[in-house]
């Protein structure tokens, strides 16, 4: 019935097929980058005017048969190559990010709807607030203080999902209320099972449905807050390269080299666009009824 | 209701408390020291900087830190500087070594720039997200109604920084229409002010639109389902009066709950635009604070947008119980 | 230390719009700028900070004095105010001359001029000078240079006027009119020193701790009107100045405006456009950047209106010469001759921004440059001779290395340098790792030995134009302090420059001294403590009715006591 109801949904797969591009590019970048001929370190000193500031040499940022996107001023690096590795950086931490998201919602959700009064009021509070408060100004705030020893995108993810948790948790917990008067769970209890079983083998399952389509629709909206912390200088360090990265450089470069600014530009755009299609796709497939309640993050 | 309003005050009052602590005690055990910065680089001396974590009581314990802190919140504080002491008024949130300045000062500072940002945008905003959410509405299934469809999603699908490099480099580099946006305060010059303003103002509109249109859209249909309308409408009103007269306000009604809490996307969304404009506000305040690692400012700052939300949404809230309990009574 | 905002550039919006903008006044050719006839108009400033630079004369570290500062700030001596290597020169400022030594330059003595007035009209004695002075030394205003703690004798540990008011006896005000300082090892330099802040006078009575920067004293040509912090600064003639009791700064404005705050880009494209009053308008704090200058080359009109100047500034790869595998001279030459610097200029803004570094002194007369390469390793490297020097020292499959650097790219010592170091390595078979600092702690942690990085990128300025603050602190061994804040990274020690040091600091003639400093850098550099990089050059520009913007060797930028806008 999934499968069907997406399928006839032309955007849906619209934004199925473009995300299933950039997965593939971000896990093919090094193929694809050797298959370019180029590697993504490589200075190319001939390909810049140094005497002008290091735009690239030739039109529309120099793309040639050896640089299909042509190359990075000053340095002449090769972007595609930076691009492809974008791609990873931007899917790898909006993932994990989500990932992160839906653990610890459901896990929220799941105790405070099992478990007591007091707990459920808590940890609802504490659900509102994460959801209302603004999640890249905080991850900006902590993001300066952690120490650059650690490994960035695994921090980025780690930020973003901390702070985010709220919306699954919210929907974990309306679906366990209304799963554990059901029959099924009622019987398992007087068949003596305890709670942290029911909670696995009962209402679990039950769980899958809604926090699928609300991560669907959480992805996208990871992609932009991973972009817009790199934008404000706060994401992946340099010399691993991201798209909010590269538009925070190439806003300087609007005049000379105006190809820097569109191509990070339009694969955020593509990437926020195909996720969300998809998401919206699963959501309609999943449950039709469903009130979309992520919010952009920028 | 008096119970409940009690317990939920009392319940955002322990939140704030609590958010005070947690934010203190991370930022200020991070290895960076305020000392460090205030001291500089070639002119520091280990000697040198422990007078100066001194004077700047950075060498007390930190619960003793977090106390005066709290203090300074209800009392306002002293902060020693030579031979003068600065006074830092209640509610003090902070003293910025790096710009000499209180906290709350350069938060007051900046937030003319910020409020004429989000004020002259939500009038944008608001007036064609909820224009464009009703006419689409109206003409629901048409090409209108698929093309705003189609224009939201893709709305959705641009970040705020995109789509202000975006305008900047078609109105102000290629196009040439507009200066690069300066901030100009309306008092010295309206007209100037408006200038500088109307592609930060158009931008921001653009971003936060969406969500209008769909809700507008959405309780535009619903309202327009229900049966007082089909009666106003059987009783042969212009459409006119039905629309704008009853159907608009039932539709619209759940645009404030969404204003209110869309607080934080409001404020995520102006960082970014001014930061992308070089809006001196407090977004960029808290860029660059961040960047400066003025450590009182962040803090200031994390603290009084948690303040805010937390404040709001009691707010919201309460207002939701009291517009229940009326619904439940009648 | 100040951080650029990321910038949204410049557009060439000017382009199009000098054409067609209205000119005041037509094509009329600018009249030859007459220092006599110069007076008059409201000199525009735009800026993108007023942060982190406090308007307190204790608390600037700003070479010569800085430009805003030094409308207010009369020191006892100044730069002198010409054009080139001549404005590398010290001159008399408050001071008759610019100090007599003793013999062996260990007493150096000024006498102040007649008719010297605080902007209120009170008379400006040595008192205010000594007291000036000894503020700088209290923790409540740090900032300053350290070069005073370290030179006047018994004065390392005075806490400042407010803790002891008895004041530093190393200086001595016999009368009003003269005052003595006694240091403890002789220092030709003594006269550039006495051109910083520390050196203005500064009203006891007046004086309000650390919110003497709301309104400092003026003794310069202008005094404040208002001043907000981080956002705008007026100034206005101080009528108690004239130009008969200074003789360096012209003050042709009447009034000085200065917006700070603003974006470079903004600036940059404002300053270009030039509309109302932003052809009136200069900037103290931003250059052209990399991505501006293809714009030049298109606008002949705009090219004309750049001010080119060099701050003399030095970076480089700093390692500790005592730990392996950088004892051995062989592999240190290794690495010099390895280095691509085409690339590393790339990364540093390109050949009109930056230019290869051989010398460790940049190409400055003033402070003794002499030419010399010791390791040519040509505009991209000689990976040849580096690998070859490498197997000698017993690594035939090549070396691995790590290059920390700053997080942020707002200095030339962040991510994209270390980068394109990197990448100029490979060729030699040198593998790079990096190893990026956050900004606030970078420099605390390369300056401690015992979290000094294996390599760091480093930059190095000179605080006056001479050898000495530019070799001294970096490679005299009796100046590596274990304990941090040490910019002798690379634990460098060798007597025979010791030595030299200390006779060149006897020498209080400029010219001679300088050329001792060259042949030291030569000596210093031949056993390849570091590798050098490159030196920085600054474009800037100014509005179309600014003239006698000129610049000299010593600041790198034009200087807001001689322009006029009349």
């Amino acid at each position: 019935m999934f499968t069907g109801r997406f399928r006839t949904d032309r955007a849906a797969v619209f934004g199925a097929v473009v995300a299933g591009l950039l997965v593939l590019l971000a896990i093919l970048a090094p193929v694809l980058t050797a298959l370019e001929g180029q590697d993504i370190a490589s200075f190319h000193n001939d390909l810049v005017d140094s005497a002008r500031g290091g735009v690239p040499i030739g039109s529309l940022g120099g793309i040639s048969g050896q640089h299909w996107l042509g190359v990075e001023p000053q340095t002449g690096r090769d972007l595609f190559a930076r691009v492809a590795q974008g791609a990873q950086i931007s899917l790898l931490v909006a993932v994990c990010a989500t990932m992160v998201q839906v653990f610890l919602g459901v896990v929220v959700g799941l105790a405070a709807g099992l478990g007591g009064k007091w707990l459920d009021t808590v940890l609802t509070r504490l659900a509102d607030i994460s959801l209302a408060f603004p999640v890249i100004i905080f991850s900006l705030a902590l993001l300066t203080i952690v120490p650059d020893s650690f490994p960035r995108p695994l921090l980025l993810a780690l930020v973003i999902g901390v702070l985010g948790w709220g919306g699954t948790a919210r929907i974990s917990r309306a679906q366990t209320l209304s799963l554990r008067t059901r029959d099924f769970v009622a019987a398992a209890r007087l068949s003596g099972a305890g709670g942290f079983r029911i909670a696995r083998r009962e209402i679990l399952p039950g769980l899958a449905a809604p926090v699928i389509t609300y991560a669907a629709l959480l992805l996208p909206s990871n992609v932009i807050t991973e972009a817009a912390l790199s934008f404000l200088g706060v994401g992946v360090r340099p010399p691993t390269s991201s798209w909010g990265q590269m538009l925070s450089t190439a806003t300087t470069w609007f005049r000379s080299d105006v190809m820097y600014v569109l191509i990070p530009a339009f694969m955020v755009f593509l990437t926020v666009l195909s996720f969300t299609l998809m998401g919206e796709g699963v959501r309609v497939a999943l449950d039709p009824r469903t009130t979309r309640l992520t919010r952009k993050a920028g | 209701m008096l119970g409940y309003a009690v317990r939920r005050i009392g319940g955002a009052a322990a939140v704030l408390l609590i958010m005070s602590a947690v934010v203190y005690v991370l930022f200020y055990l991070m290895p960076s020291d305020p000392a460090q910065l205030v001291c500089g680089i070639k002119s520091c001396t280990p000697d040198r900087l422990a007078l100066i974590s001194h004077s700047l009581g950075l060498d007390e314990p930190l619960y003793l830190q977090y106390w005066h802190f709290l203090s300074g919140l209800v009392a306002g504080r002293d902060f020693s500087m030579g031979p003068s002491v600065v006074h830092c008024a209640a509610p003090c949130l902070g003293y910025s070594y790096q710009y000499t300045e209180p906290v709350l000062q350069m938060i007051l500072d900046r937030l003319p720039v910020s409020g004429s940002l989000v004020v002259g945008a939500a009038i944008l905003w608001l007036a064609f997200g909820i224009g464009i959410g009703v006419l689409s509405a109206l003409r629901r299934g048409r090409w209108v109604d698929h093309a705003v469809n189609a224009l939201v999603l893709g709305g959705l699908a641009v970040p705020i920084f995109i789509t202000g490099l975006l305008a900047l480099l078609v109105f102000c580099v290629s196009l040439e229409w507009l200066p690069f946006p300066t901030w100009v305060p309306f008092d010295e010059n309206p007209l100037l002010w408006a200038q500088n303003l109307i592609l930060p103002w158009i931008v921001l509109a653009l971003t936060t639109m969406p969500v209008y249109v769909r809700m507008s859209r959405a309780g535009m249909l619903e309202t327009l389902a229900e049966d007082h309308i089909r009666t106003a409408r059987a009783y042969g009103l212009p459409e006119r009066q039905v629309i704008g007269r009853h159907a608009l306000r039932g539709a619209l009604s759940p645009l404030i709950t969404l204003a209110a809490l869309d607080i934080a996307g409001i404020l995520t969304s102006s960082v970014l635009t001014e930061s992308v404009f070089g809006l001196p506000g407090i977004g960029q305040l808290t860029v660059q604070a961040v960047r400066n690692v003025d450590l009182p400012v962040v803090v200031g700052l994390v603290l009084l947008i948690g303040t805010v939300i937390v404040v709001c949404n009691t707010i919201a809230d309460l207002l939701y119980a009291a517009v229940d309990k009326r619904v439940s009574v009648s | 230390m100040t951080w650029r905002r990321p910038s949204l550039l410049v557009a060439g919006v000017l382009l199009a719009g000098t054409a067609t903008a209205c000119g005041g006044g037509g094509q009329s050719t600018a009249t030859a700028f007459d220092p006599n006839n110069c007076q008059g108009g409201t000199l525009e400033i735009l800026n993108q900070d007023d942060a982190g630079s406090h308007l307190d004369p204790a608390r600037l570290y700003t070479s010569g004095g800085g430009n805003i500062p030094s409308l207010l700030f009369r020191t006892l001596t100044t730069r002198t105010r010409k054009a080139g290597a001549d404005g590398a020169k010290v001159a008399p400022d408050l001071a008759t001359d610019t100090g007599q030594p003793n013999a062996d330059a260990t007493v150096w003595t000024y006498h102040l001029r007649d008719g010297l007035k605080f902007e209120d009209g009170t008379p400006i004695t040595s008192a205010d000078v000594k007291y000036g002075i000894e503020r700088g030394f209290a923790a409540e205003l740090p900032g300053g240079a350290p070069y005073l703690h370290d030179w006047l004798v018994n004065a390392q540990n005075y806490p400042g006027p407010y803790k002891d008011p008895n004041g530093i006896p190393a200086i001595e005000t016999p009368d009003a009119k003269t005052i003595v300082f006694h240091l403890n090892s002789p220092h030709g330099d003594f006269p550039y020193l006495a051109t910083a802040t520390q050196f203005a006078p500064v009203p006891k009575a007046l004086d309000k701790g650390a919110d003497y920067e709301k309104h400092p004293i003026s003794s310069g040509p202008y005094k404040i009107e208002t001043y907000d912090k981080g956002k705008s600064v007026v100034l206005v003639r101080n009528t108690n100045w004239s130009r008969a009791v200074d003789p360096n700064r012209l003050a042709c404005p009447d009034r000085i405006e200065g917006t700070y705050g603003l974006d470079q880009a903004v600036i940059n494209q404002r300053l270009s456009t030039g509309t109302g009053k932003d052809a009136d308008a200069v900037t103290t704090d931003t250059d052209l950047g990399p991505s501006e200058l293809a714009q030049l080359d298109n606008n002949p009109e705009l090219a004309k209106r750049v001010a080119k100047g060099g701050f003399p500034y030095t970076y480089y790869i700093a390692f500790d010469n005592t730990k392996a595998p950088f004892d051995n001279p062989k592999v240190r030459q290794a690495f010099s001759y390895a280095i691509d610097r085409t690339s590393v200029v790339n990364a540093a803004g390109g050949s009109s921004l930056a230019y290869p570094a051989t010398t460790f002194l940049p190409d400055n007369k003033t402070m003794g440059y002499q030419p010399f390469d010791y390791f040519p390793a040509g505009r991209n490297g000689d990976p040849a001779k580096a690998k070859q020097l490498l197997a000698e020292a017993g690594f035939p499959d090549g070396i691995t290395v790590t290059l920390a650097h700053r997080s942020a790219d707002f200095n030339q010592d962040g991510p994209k340098v270390a980068t394109a170091v990197q990448d100029a390595y490979k060729k030699a078979g040198i593998t790079v790792k990096l190893q990026s600092i956050e900004t606030d702690s970078y420099s605390t942690t390369v300056d401690n030995p015992a979290t000094q990085p294996q390599m760091a990128l480093q930059g190095w300025g000179a605080d006056w134009p001479s050898g000495g603050p530019f070799i001294v602190p970096i490679f005299d061994g009796r100046q590596y302090l274990a304990g941090g804040g040490n910019f002798n990274t690379a634990h460098f020690n060798d007597p025979k420059v010791n030595a030299e040091i200390d006779e060149i600091n006897k020498i209080t003639d400029p010219a001679q001294a300088a050329q001792r400093w060259g042949q030291l850098d030569a000596e210093i550099m031949k056993q390849s403590p570091a590798v050098l990089l490159f030196h920085t050059t600054q474009l800037r520009l100014y509005g179309k009715n600014v003239k006698n913007a000129f610049v000299s060797d010593w600041t790198g930028v034009y200087d807001l006591s001689q322009v006029s806008v009349k």
